[in-house]
Order: structure tokens, then sequence, then C-alpha cells
């Protein structure tokens, strides 16, 4: 049998069962969805975490009356260190400054006041802080070796707080993927079967009639991975219209500034056709084999 | 075993048993021989295992023990894979006629050869050639439900045959017809027959044999009543 014969049984059997591929296809599409929809809320709470945790930083003090050479020294020991993202030197007058600005009309308070009371210091940004917090923990205690360290601060208790809340947020959030992911998987394994087993008729026909298991299932291979692409096409396709719809009123004046939300990485969007494909067809696969032994 | 000049018999069975579970014997020890081209009627109550020895010759069944040969070959031999391929010397018609209802008469014809792998203008040829002499030409296009049993009865026939199969096993096919169309079905047998193909033909209606010369074999209980 050549392609284009099994391309034409497929399309003509389609067409025959148009109301129940539709209905599997529907089944199919509304499983991805589920799944989709909560992959895309994940994938946003995980895009506005990392923003906000590049706020999240160690503060390393200085020495009083440090060697101004050791400075540069201290700057580079720090950004060799795994984990930092960036250096910052805050020097004494740039710290009085951004205290002046902190206290606003109050400010006079610091008349009189020389910016040598407060000591220099670095402001140490760590990548993915917000996610592994531990790295703070692992960070801020190699800084306080370094020579001229004073003091380290990165708000301990917080960090421990965090830590144990993401540790559940990440269980959480991977336990109920594989969860949803297991239920469409089943749903449209089912669903499958009862399609199958709906055409029993016509696959003993085909069986008295002298056809080979390959030329029986050729076409229902051929239309379960169609089902699958289409499935997992539609569900993308609702996916990506409610993600614009949701952005463009984020976008309304009045609402919150700099929140844009994102889309799902087109790695996940191509793994999740691929998946729907090979799901649909093994599940064919293997509601077809009771019927094709002899 | 009957061994003729002209050749080896077309079907053989030999000690053929058919057990189900809990012991439910439905053939016992049978030993049967078909020569190229015969006609033989197969009769018996309902339940003496007349369908259970058709199933063990198309394959949907397997005996439990002895051996079955078609066209000289042991069909415990054959590889499953060359299962469906052997399936296509026998055209099988069936008392409830086994058409599919969502496709139309030349479609359903036309199954047989699709499955052979025909170029589809050998099958347009094919199927129109066989619907006519079956007196449905221009029927082509109806569906199962819009004809009568007789006719029904004639589409399954002409599907077991437009792939010329050497053997016809028909499986009570004049149980849901009346008398004028059993009388249609039986020509068109003898009419096959008469072109060679080997018929193997259930019944439990004596009048279809009754007065024939055709050879019986009546079951009984799973047991061989009557042979030659």
């Amino acid at each position: 049998m050549n392609l284009e014969t099994l391309v034409r049984r497929a399309l003509k059997d389609i067409r025959q069962h148009m109301a129940m591929y539709a209905l599997t296809t529907m089944v199919v599409t509304l499983s991805i969805l589920i799944f989709l929809f909560f992959s895309l809320i994940y994938v946003n709470l995980h895009h506005f975490a990392s923003r906000f945790g590049t706020q999240l930083g160690v503060v390393v003090y200085l020495k009083e009356g440090i060697n101004e050479e050791l400075i540069p020294k201290i700057y580079n020991e720090l950004l060799a260190i795994n984990g930092v993202k960036n250096v910052v030197y805050i020097s004494q007058e740039e710290a009085f400054k951004r205290l002046e600005r902190y206290l606003g009309d109050e400010k006079m308070v610091l008349e009189g006041v020389d910016a040598t009371f407060l000591p220099d210091s670095f402001e140490v940004k760590v990548e993915k802080a917000l996610f592994q917090p531990e790295r703070l923990r692992v960070i801020a205690d190699k800084i306080k070796k370094i020579e001229g360290v004073d003091k380290v601060q990165y708000g301990r208790e917080w960090v421990q707080r965090l830590e144990v809340f993401t540790g559940i947020a990440r269980n959480v959030v991977v336990a109920s993927g594989i969860l949803l992911l297991f239920t469409a998987a089943f749903v449209v394994s089912i669903t499958i079967r009862l399609n199958v087993y709906a055409r029993q008729e016509e696959l003993e026909i085909l069986r008295l009639v002298g056809a080979t298991n390959g030329f029986i299932e050729g076409p229902f291979l051929m239309e379960a991975m169609l089902q699958g692409l289409l499935g997992a096409g539609i569900a993308i396709v609702l996916l990506y219209a409610s993600y614009l719809n949701v952005s463009s009123g984020l976008l309304m004046p009045g609402f919150i500034k700099g929140l844009k939300l994102v889309f799902l990485p087109w790695e996940l969007v191509v793994l999740v056709v691929g998946l729907s494909m090979v799901l649909c067809l093994l599940g064919t696969h293997f509601s077809m084999r009771k019927f094709l032994r002899s | 075993m009957i061994e003729r000049d002209d050749g080896i018999p077309i079907i053989t069975l030999a000690s053929v048993t058919k057990r189900y579970p809990h012991d439910i014997v439905a053939l016992d020890d049978i030993t049967l021989s078909l020569e190229k081209g015969e006609f033989c009627f197969l009769t018996g109550p309902s339940g003496s295992g007349k369908s259970t020895l058709l199933k063990l010759l198309y394959f949907a069944e397997q005996p439990t023990s002895g051996d079955i040969f078609i066209e000289g070959i042991n069909i415990k031999t054959i590889k499953e894979a060359h299962k469906p391929i052997f399936r296509r010397k026998i055209g099988v018609v069936f008392q409830d006629f086994k058409l599919l209802q969502d496709r139309n008469v030349f479609d359903n014809v036309a199954l047989a050869l699709e499955v052979v792998g025909f170029s589809h203008d050998q099958i347009a040829y094919r199927v129109n050639k066989v619907l006519e002499s079956l007196g449905l030409g221009g029927k082509g296009r109806r569906f199962p439900q819009e004809l009568s049993g007789g006719e029904q009865q004639r589409v399954a026939i002409a599907r077991a045959i437009v792939n010329r199969p050497p053997i016809i096993l028909a499986d009570e096919p004049t149980g849901n017809l009346d008398s004028v169309r059993t009388m249609e079905v039986l020509d068109i047998m003898d009419e096959l027959n008469a072109r060679g193909t080997t018929i193997l033909f259930a019944t439990h209606d004596e009048r279809l044999f009754e007065g024939t010369r055709r050879r019986v074999v009546r079951l009984r209980d799973g047991r061989m009543e009557v042979g030659y």
C-alpha cells in the first residue's frame, strides 16, 4: 500500500466517521488545553518571580578606613564567586546621597554630618536567587572570608522562609503538572479506545476479506497522528488567542505598570505537539492490538 | 485420507477437535476432506458445531488438536503475518451479511480488492462486473439498509467472490431469507460451483439439499454423523 492510498483511505475514513472523529479530537484539544493553561500560568509566575528576584542580593560592608587599593581587588574577588551576577561599588559619598534621598524632606538631620560615618560597600546581585535562596547563604559565607570585609547582610530569616516556600511551590507545580499530564493521557487513550471499539465490526470484516494488519492499522494510525496534531494545534491557537486578549487588557492605563505576560517557550509548544501525536498514535496502536491478533 | 489422482484435497480436517473453556466440546475428532470443485452441505441442529468448523477454516479460531490442510498446506505452519494473505483464498458469506452500513454497495464489495492492492480502475471494472452478474447492476451507490435482505446477501456474496477465491464458505447464508431469495442464493452458489469453486455450505434447513445429489455432512453435538 503506497502513501497516497494510505492518505486517501485515512481521509475517507475521517469523512465517514466525522462526528466521532471531531468528538475525539475535541477531547484531545481540551485535555491539552488544560495542561497548557496550567503551564502558561506557571511560566508567567516564574517570569514575574525572576524579575522580582533580581532585586535580591547581598550587601557587603567594608572595614572602616580600608586601604583604597584593596577595593578593586575585593571587587574582582566578588565577581569571581560562582553564581554572582554583578557587583556594584557604593562609595561612602554615594551611600550618603542615597540616605539623603531616602530621608527626603527630613534630610536636615544629616546636616553637619560627614559622609565618612558610612562604610564603603558593595551590592552583590545573585543569579536565580529567588529559586535557589540557599545560594545567597553560600555566597555570603564565601564573601565573609574575603580580606577587608566587615559585615555581610542578606536577610537571613527572610531567605530561609523563602527557601521553604519555593521548595513547596516547586513540588506542587511539578506534581500538578505530572498529574495533569497523566489525566490528559488517560482521557485521550480511553476516548481512542472507545472509538476503536465502535469500529470493531469494520475491523472484523477487513480481516475477513484478508487485510493484513498493516493495511488495517495504517489509516487508523494516520488518523491518530493527524488527531494529535489537530488537537494540540487547536489547543495552542486557543491559548494564544486568550493570551493576546488578556495581554492587551493589561496594557490599559491604571493597571500595574510593567506587568507583561509571556507566552509559552516555543520548545514547550513543539514538545506538546509532538507528545500529543505520539500519545494518540500509541493509544490507537494499543487499542487495536487486541483486534489484530489472529 | 482420501487422495485422488487429480490432486490433493482442497480442504482436509484430520482428527480436529475444538474445545472451549469450561470443557465445552464444539467439535470432536472431525476428519473430513473436500475435493477441488466439490459442493458440500454441512448440516445439523443449531449448536452442533457447523459455525465452529467454518471458523476454523477461515482462521477465526484455532483447533485444540488435530490438523487442517488447505490446498495441502497445514495451516499451523503458516506464519501469523501470512495468514491474511492465505485467507484471501477463502470467501465467506454469513447469515447476517456483515456489510458495512456506512458504505455503499460498491465500496463494500471493493473492500475485498482494496485489501489485495488492486488499482482504482481494476477495482471499478471488477466490482461492476460482479455486481452485474449478481443482478445488482445500477445499485452500486445504494447503501445496505436501502436494499432487501436478498439483495444484501447478494452484495455479501459479491464481496466474497470478487477476488475469485477457490473456496467459498457459507454460514447459514439463507437463514434470513424467504424461499424465493433462498433459491436465488442457491442458484448463485450452483453457478459458482459450476465454474470450479469449492463450496462448503452450512445450513440447518434440510429442504435446501432434499433431492439434490450433493454430498451432505451431518454434525450432532460436535461429532460427524454421516460422511463419505
